[in-house]
């Protein structure tokens, strides 16, 4: 392969995860605007997809029926987190949250491994076609549907927030929580509402790359951090995670490719670290100066 | 002040130091002096996570990684014969003070969970480093052939060596940590967890305590690590991953209450709840690791952060509370309401 194509064909890799990465930081996202939570149930969740979606298909059901009772599993899962052990919280801080949604992540995935022990698996492709080529890069369909799940969850999710009532109504209790208590919205119904919805999503997005990337009970915690990433660089909002996430893909996908697959995590993770600690830093000798009036 | 009171801190590390003198000679059994020296190591840990967190209000979660650059560099340096075992102790301490010095220069700016976020990116990114570096570590299958180690002439060769080593570190920890929270430094920062803004406004210059403060507690962490690393002779990725995290947050969660004892407490009974998980459940079990043990630690965080935020070590006169507490749990929950309503959202904070 030349150089070219093999530059071509860690882009798409890259493209892959990103799309991943861009989904599973929308989740972040929600929850954290809807609650101030950051939930770090939102890995399990892409954990729980692709893993509840492998354990129907084992068991005698068909993909498209497995993977929708996939995502109900993990809405139900969500909603549980939410009413059992986000809701009762008597001294509620943001770092009480993480340390709560850290333990819950930490028992799920130990349940799973004790169910469905240490092994990966895998699911058939969606399309069952051969891959076509690109630039001289082979592309197999699955990266077309994670493209469009991509595209049809962040297409969806910005219709709605813009265009339905429903949809304002969150976004408006998301910028304003006192706000939208006063005049009587009942934000705990939305804050159940954005729990179920990340987990929907994300559980989507374990189904969605389990045919491209094996699942296992621990590759949670990975997606869900670099997820993360993408929704912290993204400025929390759709758009800006999106463009994170992908960003992020395409760095970690070079950078596997050229430099080393082991230390590819590390790059991501690290651009988080520089993030905020640049973040934090001004640079008062690059601002323009305003001229006095 | 009475003499009483003068003489109460006194006093408690006297008890505590009597009982690590005379437990090992009432219980002689290998098994317990054992579990008693994880007890003291993971006891360094949870203070200084503890000291971070309930003291100085930063939420730094790189403990592990700290505990395990000190376990590596120690275990390398002595593994492949370069420097003495002690000379090497005191080499991963220095460089663990400049590289946590430097990482706080810029994470110590961030707040709350940024702080927290930062941090575990660096977690995770050591336990790779440990993985990805193996022509030095050892990588998945760990660091083998870590000689014994033998400090100013005297070779540490049974269990109950060091057994007195780790406890001699972990009151050393307690006692120095203790001390520095009645000092100036420790006033600064308490001051600076309940206000920043308005201890900055004082005058304290915050950054320079905070960054005391956590590279002081990387450093203790680091011995620790040393010290584990020359006991088990063996050093492997997975023991300073994710899920020692969880067990050091469970420490300080059943701890609690913010007393540096509190925290010690917490180490005692969480390594003990973890050999008794793993002999009681071993037979049932067709794997008992770490992740497994996660999922009752895990439950235990949720249990302690709902029903008693304080911890453990406050608990005598709070049965009342503990018991109101459940019975507005089991009636309240999944209904929409009071005790929900009451503590949520942002608009409390």
């Amino acid at each position: 392969m030349t150089t070219f194509s093999l530059f071509t064909q860690y882009m798409i890799s890259g493209i892959t995860a990103g799309s991943i990465y861009a989904m599973v930081g929308i989740c972040w996202s929600i929850v954290f605007l809807l609650s101030q939570v950051l939930n770090f149930m939102t890995g399990e969740f892409v954990m729980l997809g692709g893993m509840m979606t492998w354990v129907f298909v084992e068991a005698g059901l068909r993909l498209p029926v497995a993977a929708g009772l996939a995502v109900c599993c993990s809405v139900v899962l969500a909603i549980i987190l939410d009413q059992l052990v986000i809701r009762p919280v008597k001294y509620p801080s943001e770092i009480i949250y993480m340390v709560v949604t850290i333990a819950a992540a930490s028992v799920v995935k130990g349940v799973f491994l004790l169910s469905f022990g240490s092994q990966t698996h895998t699911i058939e492709q969606f399309i069952p076609s051969m891959p076509f080529h690109i630039a001289g890069a082979s592309v197999t369909p699955q990266v077309l549907c994670i493209i469009g799940a991509l595209a049809l969850i962040g297409g969806g999710l910005f219709l709605f927030v813009s265009r339905t009532f429903f949809g304002k109504a969150l976004k408006a209790s998301a910028s304003n929580a006192n706000g939208a208590r006063l005049i009587g919205v009942n934000i705990h119904m939305f804050m159940l509402f954005g729990f179920g919805l990340a987990g929907a999503i994300g559980a989507i997005a374990g189904v969605v790359i389990t045919p491209v990337t094996f699942t296992g009970y621990s590759v949670g915690l990975m997606t869900g951090i670099k997820g993360l990433v993408a929704a912290m660089v993204g400025g929390w909002s759709i758009l800006g995670t999106v463009i994170a996430g992908l960003i992020i893909g395409q760095l970690e996908g070079l950078s596997a490719g050229f430099i080393s697959p082991g230390w590819k995590d590390a790059f991501t993770l690290s651009v988080m670290v520089v993030f905020l600690i640049g973040r934090t830093m001004s640079f008062p000798a690059l601002k323009p100066v305003r001229k006095e009036r | 002040m009475s003499i009483q009171e003068r003489y109460r801190r006194p006093l408690a590390f006297a008890k505590l130091i009597a009982a690590v003198i005379i437990l090992p000679i009432l219980l002689p059994d290998k098994y317990v002096v054992t579990m008693m020296f994880f007890v003291a190591i993971y006891g360094v840990l949870s203070i200084s996570l503890g000291l971070l967190v309930g003291y100085a209000g930063l939420f730094s979660l790189a403990q592990p990684t700290w505990f395990g650059l000190g376990a590596y560099i120690a275990g390398v340096l002595a593994a492949r014969g370069i420097v003495p075992g002690s000379l090497g102790i005191v080499i991963a301490a220095v460089f663990v003070a400049l590289v946590s010095y430097l990482l706080g220069l810029g994470v110590l700016r961030l707040k709350g969970h940024y702080l927290a976020c930062a941090t575990i990116c660096v977690l995770i990114i050591g336990e790779i480093a440990f993985i990805q570096l193996s022509d030095i570590t050892g990588g998945h299958s760990g660091l083998l052939d870590v000689p014994r180690l033998s400090l100013l002439g005297f070779a540490f060769k049974t269990d109950i060596h060091y057994y007195f080593l780790a406890w001699a570190l972990c009151i050393a920890c307690l006692c120095f940590f203790s001390n520095i929270l009645c000092s100036r430094v420790g006033r600064a920062v308490k001051s600076s967890r309940d206000s920043d803004l308005a201890s900055s406004a004082m005058g304290i210059n915050i950054a320079k305590y905070r960054i005391q403060v956590f590279v002081l507690t990387s450093v203790a962490s680091s011995l620790a690590g040393s010290i584990l690393c020359f006991y088990l002779r063996f050093a492997s990725p997975s023991i300073f991953s994710f899920s020692l995290l969880v067990q050091l947050i469970l420490m300080i969660v059943v701890g609690g209450g913010g007393t540096l004892g509190g925290y010690l407490l917490g180490s005692f009974l969480i390594v003990w709840l973890g050999e008794l998980l793993s002999v009681g459940l071993g037979k049932f079990l067709p794997v008992m690791t770490g992740e497994v043990q996660s999922i009752f630690f895990g439950l235990l965080i949720i249990l302690f952060v709902i029903f008693l935020p304080d911890g453990l070590s406050r608990l005598p006169g709070k049965w009342f509370f503990l018991v109101k507490k459940v019975v507005g749990y089991l009636s309240i929950t999944g209904k929409g309401l009071r005790l929900g309503q009451n503590g949520k959202g942002r608009s409390d904070s």
